[in-house]
């Protein structure tokens, strides 16, 4: 009697070890963790980048066929750890480094994230990836363009986005293409706004213009969130340069499309480096001021029926807004880390690692037009690249490099 | 002179007639009171979305906006007055700091929270085409808020010292026991003068959101601009705030066009310190 | 006794806290951050609440420390802490030429006098190439030695707080008990007065602006050794500025434990607000940020910590009572 009910309790006991949670990897959720500015600023910014990737967890965990060739679209989840959903917890940085940094570590220890992705602006992501490289957590920034992220030496940093010297060189490019065809670009003006941000792409550009033979005359640097630009647009009206290059953040593009217009001058050529002139708030507000607008973008909405427009569409729909390109890009790193987990089968930081480094996603395979994703051994993404696109009726189009243009470019800048 | 540099000064005086605008409303408090407001870039802000409300909702320019901006926020500004100001005025200074600034938060991230984090502005044409002199160009908006503002802060000067509510405000921030010793109710008066104060600020918002962007934000970077026009002028000093207000909107734009942008804050607190050292009452303060 | 347990209880939390806390990482650097923060009030609290002038630039000397630690790293290799009384000799110069002309100003002329110097140099710090401009520097990415004082764990930076925080206690308790002690409160009440009894006000007004400006500094060294990265805002910022002084008022001012209370409030409160509340990009973090800072400076004007000592020493009388009856 009691030897059979022993071994019928052994046996029940050996059934129910099946229903124990298994080893570490094959979890039912795999968390990333997200850490943007969602106060203060550069809310604005951090807000559509939020939208961008809740809409990828979402692209990842669902099945959405039409996706064709992006990495996870077609099925439910991670088909590599058993159609594991990814789950995204986001957190504010607040804008400080400090707050940036603080937040890593309650992901890492308490949410217990996989991986992380952030933080917007550079010097948050200083802090935020020092705490995950201190921890042993792959850490991907979609869009902090500071060179420096890159020298530090760090094994568990990676970067997906073009870095500054990528668009001085397409900003190059395309002028010197654009003065071959005739059009006038002699004299060339940057207004930078004096942030981190600012400053690191102005410089580069007169780096790389300077090596292109490309003559730099005025160099206007100002303060951010300025109450009033009137002084530096009288300052350039004054010295009349064909080309200017603004590199500013959305309020501050605001006041200058406004101010160009109420003191009636404009460029031949106007170029506005990304941000600012890029977030949705400006092109609604101020779209029609800067009509035929250059700016540089890693996205662009692209034929009807493409991914890019179908995954826009998507976007608009859950925000009203067009993807914009830091929004874009910010999905970008996050499908990337989905790719590079789903790869590694595993949500052993080790194995995302060794599948990071390994990434080789094509073209076609990425929704920003990169010309793929992987990484060098400082953690670049070696086929980052930009587009140059135009502003025409409140809608950014392509028009550089010549095989990924939509339309040509027209010039002179037409403004309002 | 060169119409540049005539289009700078012309540039400058009028978004400083703006900031003497706000500037003197709070001085006005700052003088009565003796209480620092940093909630007062934040009452400009919600003016500004309060314009921007009007707008959107049936259509209203400034002729519209302003005087809705000024009643909202009249009440806002009794309301702090009321439920907070009266009580903080009873520590010490410390305690007023700490009072507006928590009041500038709230206010700060309740804008956020309802309205969003994106930039908003007035369409750039709500007022008509800009005015043309010659050379010199001046677009409607700031035209108005110039006139505006420099027509509001005489406005608000005469009405303290020409009449009788202005009488006994000031007999208030004179001695307050002594005014109540002549019937003067001291509260009311206070109550009474942020009501003002915050008018002011929403004239001022209401003016600016026409040319400027409306964002939760924005009344960090012009709290500091009231602050060192205030100070400048000289506190409790309206025509102090005025002029002060003038100079530093010139400066600006002169610092700007000559030197370069970056250095135009530098130039304007330069010469905030070192009027402060020689003398310390502001330009038109009292000792 | 049982007097003396509370407080032994009291002082045996703070000294095992970090170990108290080892399972939970975020605790546990909350410890260090509040002692960090406390550092800055309780500096801050040397000038501001024991002598009287309220400085709302005191992010200057902040800065100063938090510049000379990395600037030292990026320029000279040195590690970081080795920047800190760099930062402190700097800010102590600063302190002493502004602050003659200065704390001449009364009231709120010399508050706005302060803002408008750490603007300033916000502007100027941002515009200068050495420090790295608007860009910021950054520490050492990998710790090369133990000098370098990169740790994973929040336990080393939370003792190396306490024993700095410490020191400033001590020091703070000396001179609250001694002649300039004295003078300084009596400046503080009524400045007026007290020159006319014969203190040299203004000297004693500058010896308490420079020692709160050396101790500023050196918390801002020991921020930019833990966290290893500097920029305009981050170290010359006003929020900077605002905080300390909130902290300080917050708790009380012109009490040795003030500034700590306060930061033992604020500093958990942000980081768990936001921990709670910030995913959600409502900016909810803030709003009740501020309407607890709106609710205590409403009902506490004098802040928080001469509410408690009454409370305490109602306690004390009660245990006391209580022994005497028992005794009797």
């Amino acid at each position: 009697m009691l030897r059979r009910g022993s071994a019928y309790s052994a046996f029940v006991a050996a059934l129910m070890t099946f229903a124990l949670p298994g080893p570490a990897g094959a979890q039912d959720t795999v968390k990333i963790g997200a850490i943007y500015p969602l106060s203060g600023n550069a809310a604005s910014a951090g807000n559509f980048s939020k939208a961008a990737i809740e809409l990828a967890a979402d692209i990842v965990n669902n099945a959405h066929p039409e996706l064709k060739d992006i990495p996870l679209a077609e099925g439910q989840g991670l088909p590599g750890l058993k159609g594991a959903k990814v789950t995204v917890i986001f957190a504010d940085n607040q804008g400080t480094p400090a707050a940036g940094q603080n937040q890593a570590l309650r992901l890492i220890t308490e949410e217990k994230v996989h991986a992380l992705i952030g933080a917007y602006q550079s010097g948050i992501t200083v802090t935020t990836s020092a705490m995950a490289e201190r921890h042993g957590i792959p850490f991907i920034t979609p869009e902090s363009v500071a060179a420096n992220l890159t020298e530090r030496g760090f094994k568990w940093f990676f970067r997906t986005t073009p870095v500054a010297g990528d668009f001085a060189r397409a900003y190059s490019a395309f002028i010197r293409e654009q003065k071959a065809a005739g059009q006038k670009a002699d004299t060339i003006a940057v207004v930078n706004e004096n942030t981190e941000y600012g400053n690191s792409v102005a410089s580069v550009i007169r780096e790389v213009f300077a090596k292109d033979g490309l003559n730099i005359t005025q160099v206007i640097p100002y303060s951010a969130n300025t109450t009033d630009v009137q002084p530096q647009v009288l300052q350039m009206k004054e010295k009349n340069p064909d080309v200017v290059i603004f590199i500013s953040y959305t309020s501050d593009a605001i006041l200058y499309a406004k101010t160009m217009k109420d003191l009636n001058w404009k460029p031949s050529i106007l170029i506005a480096d990304n941000a600012g002139f890029n977030d949705p708030s400006f092109v609604s507000s101020s779209g029609a001021l800067v009509e035929g607008l250059i700016n540089r973008s890693s996205f662009a909405i692209g034929k009807p029926g493409s991914v890019s427009a179908l995954v826009n569409a998507m976007y608009k729909k859950k925000t009203g807004h067009d993807l914009d390109d830091p929004s874009a890009r910010a999905m970008q790193g996050f499908l990337t880390m989905a790719e590079a987990i789903n790869r590694a089968g595993s949500t052993d930081p080790a194995k995302i690692q060794a599948a990071l480094r390994a990434t080789d996603l094509k073209a076609n395979q990425v929704v920003t037009g990169y010309n793929g994703v992987k990484f060098d051994e400082k953690g670049q993404n070696i086929l980052a690249s930009s587009l140059i696109t135009q502003l025409k009726s409140s809608v950014y189009i392509p028009v550089w490099p010549k095989d990924k243009a939509v339309a040509t470019v027209q010039l002179p800048y037409k403004g309002w | 002179m060169s119409s540049i540099l005539l289009q700078v000064i012309v540039s400058g005086l009028l978004i400083g007639a703006v900031y003497a605008l706000f500037a003197s409303g709070l001085t006005l408090i700052w003088g009565m009171m003796n209480v620092i407001n940093f909630a007062h870039g934040d009452f400009v802000m919600l003016a500004m979305y309060t314009a921007f409300v009007v707008w959107t909702a049936f259509g209203g320019g400034p002729l519209a906006s302003i005087p809705i901006a000024a009643a909202v926020l009249a009440t806002i500004g009794v309301l702090s007055y009321f439920l907070l100001v009266r009580h903080v005025m009873r520590g010490p200074m410390i305690a007023q700091i700490l009072g507006t600034f928590g009041l500038a938060l709230l206010l700060r991230y309740s804008a956020f929270w309802y309205f969003g984090s994106n930039f908003r502005t007035l369409p750039d044409d709500i007022l008509g085409p800009p005015f043309v002199f010659g050379d010199i160009r001046i677009d409607a908006p700031r035209l108005l808020a110039g006139t505006l503002g420099l027509v509001l802060t005489v406005l608000l000067h005469l009405l303290l010292t020409r009449t009788a509510l202005g009488s006994r405000m000031l007999a208030v921030s004179e001695d307050a026991t002594a005014a109540q010793l002549m019937g003067i109710r001291p509260e009311r008066m206070q109550a009474i003068a942020w009501g003002l104060s915050a008018a002011s600020a929403g004239v001022a918002g209401a003016l600016i959101a026409t040319f400027f962007y409306t964002s939760p934000t924005v009344g960090e970077t012009l709290v500091i601009i009231a602050f060192v026009t205030v100070a400048f002028g000289g506190f409790g000093s309206v025509p102090g705030a005025l002029l002060a207000g003038l100079i530093i909107g010139v400066l600006e734009a002169l610092s700007a066009y000559w030197i370069g942008p970056v250095y135009k804050d530098v130039v304007v607190y330069t010469l905030f310190v070192l009027v402060l050292w020689t003398r310390p009452q502001g330009l038109m303060g009292k000792v | 006794m049982r007097r003396y347990l509370l407080t032994g209880i009291l002082i045996a939390i703070v000294l095992t806290y970090p170990i108290l806390t080892m399972g939970s990482p975020v605790h546990q650097r909350l410890g260090a951050l509040v002692l960090l923060a406390a550092v800055g009030a309780s500096a801050w609290n040397l000038l501001g609440g024991y002598a009287g002038p309220i400085s709302v630039g005191h992010a200057v000397f902040f800065g100063a420390g938090a510049y000379a630690a990395i600037a030292g790293y990026t320029h000279f290799g040195l590690p970081p802490i080795a920047g800190a009384p760099i930062g402190a000799l700097v800010a102590v110069s600063i302190a002493a030429l502004i602050g003659v002309p200065t704390l001449r100003l009364s009231g709120h002329y010399f508050s706005m006098a302060t803002i408008a110097v750490a603007e300033l140099t916000r502007v100027l710090v941002t515009n200068w190439e050495f420090v790295g401009g608007a860009q910021g520097i950054s520490g050492p990415a990998v710790p090369r030695t133990f000098l370098d004082l990169s740790f994973i764990s929040a336990m080393p930076y939370y003792y190396l707080f306490l024993a700095v925080l410490g020191a400033l206690l001590f020091l703070t308790w000396r001179i609250e008990n001694s002649k300039i002690g004295f003078y300084l409160r009596a400046i503080k009440d009524s400045e007026r007065a007290a020159r006319s009894l014969g203190v040299a006000a203004g000297r004693y007004k500058l010896y308490a602006y420079m020692l709160s400006a050396g101790f500023t500094a050196i918390a801002g060294s020991l921020y930019a050794t833990m966290f290893g990265f500097v920029d305009p805002e981050s170290g010359v910022g006003i929020l900077i500025s605002v905080k300390m002084l909130i902290m300080a008022a917050l708790g009380g001012t012109g009490m040795l434990f003030g500034p700590l209370v306060g930061a033992l409030i604020l500093v958990p409160l942000e980081e768990m607000s936001n921990s709670l509340l910030g995913g959600k990009g409502a900016g909810l973090t803030f709003v009740v940020y501020g309407a607890i800072i709106v609710i205590i400076a409403r009902f506490l004007p004098g802040g928080l910590l001469p509410l408690l000592i009454p409370y305490f020493q109602a306690k004390g009388e009660e245990i006391k009572r209580a022994e005497v009856n028992r005794a009797a």
